[in-house]
């Protein structure tokens, strides 16, 4: 049995391991039981390890990070997503929030599992220092986006429990859900500012040109416009609540459909399948 | 409409917003129909809109008239923007400057509170602290004010500085066979190819390709140097890409009194043999051929393992033979004999000269700076009166007040 193996072994423990967490944490907000919440910590901590343990095995199979096939960044995307989760949690210590961040990262776990997972040799334009900044910001930036997004749906949520009357609950207070979204936006966005400026440097080097509005690129530039309307209506026009959770959730959609759309649908140089 | 009025819509917010929003629309549509193609492209493929995608240049989004606006606007927009908040801002700068709480803050301070102990904990924290007759007042990060400032600018460089590169930048691309010469005179050197060659893996697939070349001066300096991907060539301010590569292969045809013609073909390239009528189409150069299922010819590797050549001929137009050649095989049609003889490695090189990337770099970096600032290292104020403590922040209102109310609880459990 060789490293491939155990990788996709931790890496099938993992998804399993996100999978029960998210139906922990659902039980947790349904039954309000603490252990039940803290049972779901576990899981995802459990998983999260796992999966890590997992892409150290790739590392070391392949001799360099997983970011170059739609399966490795997928892989690093969902990683991306639990890790900052977990920050999130250990800064603040809202068990509810997995209930809708959790569920993100077992999607995109589950993407993940049904794309070829072989481990192919860099091609030559892969081939830079670049990538490991570039794909490494964009794991980030991404999973910051699903968490933000996720904080956003609770807060819809919240608000709709408290229009109904719902008393007792154990999501963190809207408000609290609105400001922790805005501020991991402001974080994603950061690194996906990152992410297009270190694009644009590697891109000199390897293709002559820093920007040649490629449909990658421009998705990127189009998310990161998405995101550039919220922070400003939410800074200078005080935009909270409701509008401000749906836009992060237009948001994600767009990040989103720079990750899969843009792979599958349109010709792009960056369709690294 | 005044002209403080039209000032005012051109540098607001309202107008950024819909900027944005139509900047990011109009690149959808970039992303979405084929860009530069010819007008009956368009006409064909999409009969009831293609004469609204021509005339409102859907066909070429990025460098169309109406994007251009768009950009111009973005800039006055942002450059207005920016003059108008900046005074403020440096304003909030000065170290006397101290806003006012909001009248419905809460108020974090705590019963067991003591103030000299908590002053001390945002001391440590790099607050600086003015005292006052009710109590004192601490601040951070004033330089956060300027945070979206630097961002602007740095976005106004960017635009500007891609644009304007854009305009001025030389570029081309050229292949070259080992030995050839490229001059470049309007830059005064010339560049030689001294060896292209193939990095193969194990498995014979291309790891990487490479250029040696040297660059020749006038005056007789020279110096050499390889290129790869990623691995340009500067030579003054031009810089040279490794890009493509590809075989070049000899044909020679020899016709029925001896006289002899020979040209180097590329793959899918024809050639045209005026005394025989004969066009001579080269399929493609497979070095290590193999026959699909299907029965079309692909090669496993570029190492020139199982060479062959796979062409057609066309005479008056007409297809008169399909043939896989060896190398050296000669081919009879008619009184015409034709062989590929051998097969060349050539490079494809990409070269760019453009003073917009280092503004584009400059914008990048202030762009980013200022993002830094505006969120983590946003203006931070601590009112603290006799049974007071309130915070003072645009940025991140909860969170920071979070962060106070545990320094608070810290300074209560040392009092303690």
């Amino acid at each position: 049995m060789d490293l491939v193996y155990f990788e996709e072994l931790m890496f099938t423990i993992a998804f399993g391991g996100y999978t029960l967490s998210s139906i922990l944490f659902f039980i947790f907000v349904a039954m309000k039981k603490e252990r039940v919440g803290k049972a779901a910590i576990g899981l995802a901590m459990a998983g999260f390890g796992i999966h890590t343990l997992a892409i150290v095995l790739r590392v070391i199979e392949s001799g360099r990070l997983p970011f170059t096939n739609q399966f490795e960044f997928a892989t690093s995307f969902a990683w991306g997503i639990v890790l900052c989760y977990l920050v999130l949690h250990f800064a603040y210590r809202f068990t509810g929030v997995g209930a809708f961040v959790m569920p993100m990262a077992f999607l995109v776990m589950g993407y993940a599992s049904m794309l070829p997972k072989e481990i192919k040799p860099l091609m030559p334009a892969l081939q830079s220092s670049w990538l490991y900044i570039h794909v490494g910001t964009a794991v980030v930036s991404y999973g910051s986006f699903a968490v933000a997004a996720g904080l956003a749906a609770m807060y819809l949520i919240g608000e709709r429990q408290k229009a109904s009357g719902d008393g007792k609950t154990v999501l963190p207070k809207s408000e609290v859900c609105d400001y922790l979204s805005y501020r991991v936006i402001a974080f994603g966005y950061l690194m996906l500012t990152l992410v297009i400026v270190t694009g644009a440097i590697w891109a000199k080097y390897a293709w002559s040109r820093y920007w040649a509005w490629d449909p990658k690129e421009t998705w990127s530039l189009i998310t990161w416009l998405i995101y550039s309307v919220y922070i400003h209506l939410r800074f200078n026009r005080g935009w909270k609540g409701k509008p401000a959770a749906w836009f992060a959730v237009i948001g994600f959609i767009s990040v989103i459909f720079t990750f899969i759309g843009v792979n599958n649908i349109l010709p792009s140089i960056h369709s690294y399948r | 409409m005044t002209i403080d009025n039209f000032i005012r819509r051109l540098t607001s917010l309202g107008l950024a917003i819909t900027l944005f929003i139509f900047i990011a629309a109009y690149s959808i549509i970039g992303t979405v129909l084929p860009q530069g193609l010819q007008r009956e492209f368009y006409m064909e493929s999409y009969p009831s809109m293609g004469s609204i995608i021509t005339s409102l240049q859907f066909d070429q989004v990025y460098s169309s008239w109406i994007f251009r606006i768009l950009l111009f606007l973005f800039i006055v927009n942002l450059s207005g923007c920016t003059l108008k908040i900046l005074p403020g801002q440096l304003k909030k700068m000065n170290k006397d400057h101290f806003p006012k709480p909001k009248p419905d803050g809460d108020n974090l301070h705590a019963e067991n509170m003591d103030l000299q102990i908590f002053r001390g904990i945002l001391e440590k924290k790099k607050f600086r602290i003015v005292e006052d007759e009710k109590g004192f007042r601490a601040s951070k990060h004033r330089v956060g004010n300027i945070g979206s400032s630097i961002t602007h600018l740095g976005i106004i460089i960017i635009i500007l500085g891609s644009f304007i590169g854009n305009m001025l930048a030389q570029e081309g691309f050229f292949n070259m066979l080992p030995g050839d010469i490229k001059g470049f005179p309007e830059y005064g050197f010339s560049l030689r190819l001294d060896d292209f060659k193939l990095g193969f893996r194990d498995n014979g697939t291309v790891d990487q390709y490479y250029s040696d070349v040297t660059v020749l001066r006038p005056e007789g300096e020279e110096w050499s140097d390889t290129l790869w991907v990623n691995n340009p060539l500067k030579v003054d301010r031009v810089d040279f890409y490794q890009t493509s590569y590809g075989w070049a292969n000899s044909l020679s045809i020899l016709g029925p009194e001896g006289e002899e013609e020979n040209t180097l073909l590329r793959n899918g390239e024809s050639y045209f043999y005026q005394p025989g009528h004969l066009t001579v189409y080269l399929y493609g150069y497979f070095p290590n051929m193999a026959l699909t299922s299907m029965g079309e010819p692909i090669t496993m590797t570029e190492q020139e393992i199982n060479p062959y050549y796979a062409v057609i001929l066309y005479e008056f137009g007409n297809h008169v033979a399909s043939e896989i050649l060896e190398p050296g095989q000669e081919y009879q049609f008619k009184d015409f004999t034709l062989a590929f003889n051998d097969s060349q490695l050539y490079t494809g090189i990409t070269y760019r000269r453009d003073f917009g990337y280092i503004f584009v770099m400059l914008g990048s970096l202030l762009m980013t700076l200022g993002l830094v600032f505006s969120f983590y290292f946003y203006p931070k104020h601590i009112l603290v009166e006799e049974n007071s403590v309130r915070t003072i922040t645009r940025q991140n209102t909860w969170g920071f007040e979070y962060q106070v109310r545990q320094l608070v609880q810290q300074s209560v459990e040392k009092e303690e």
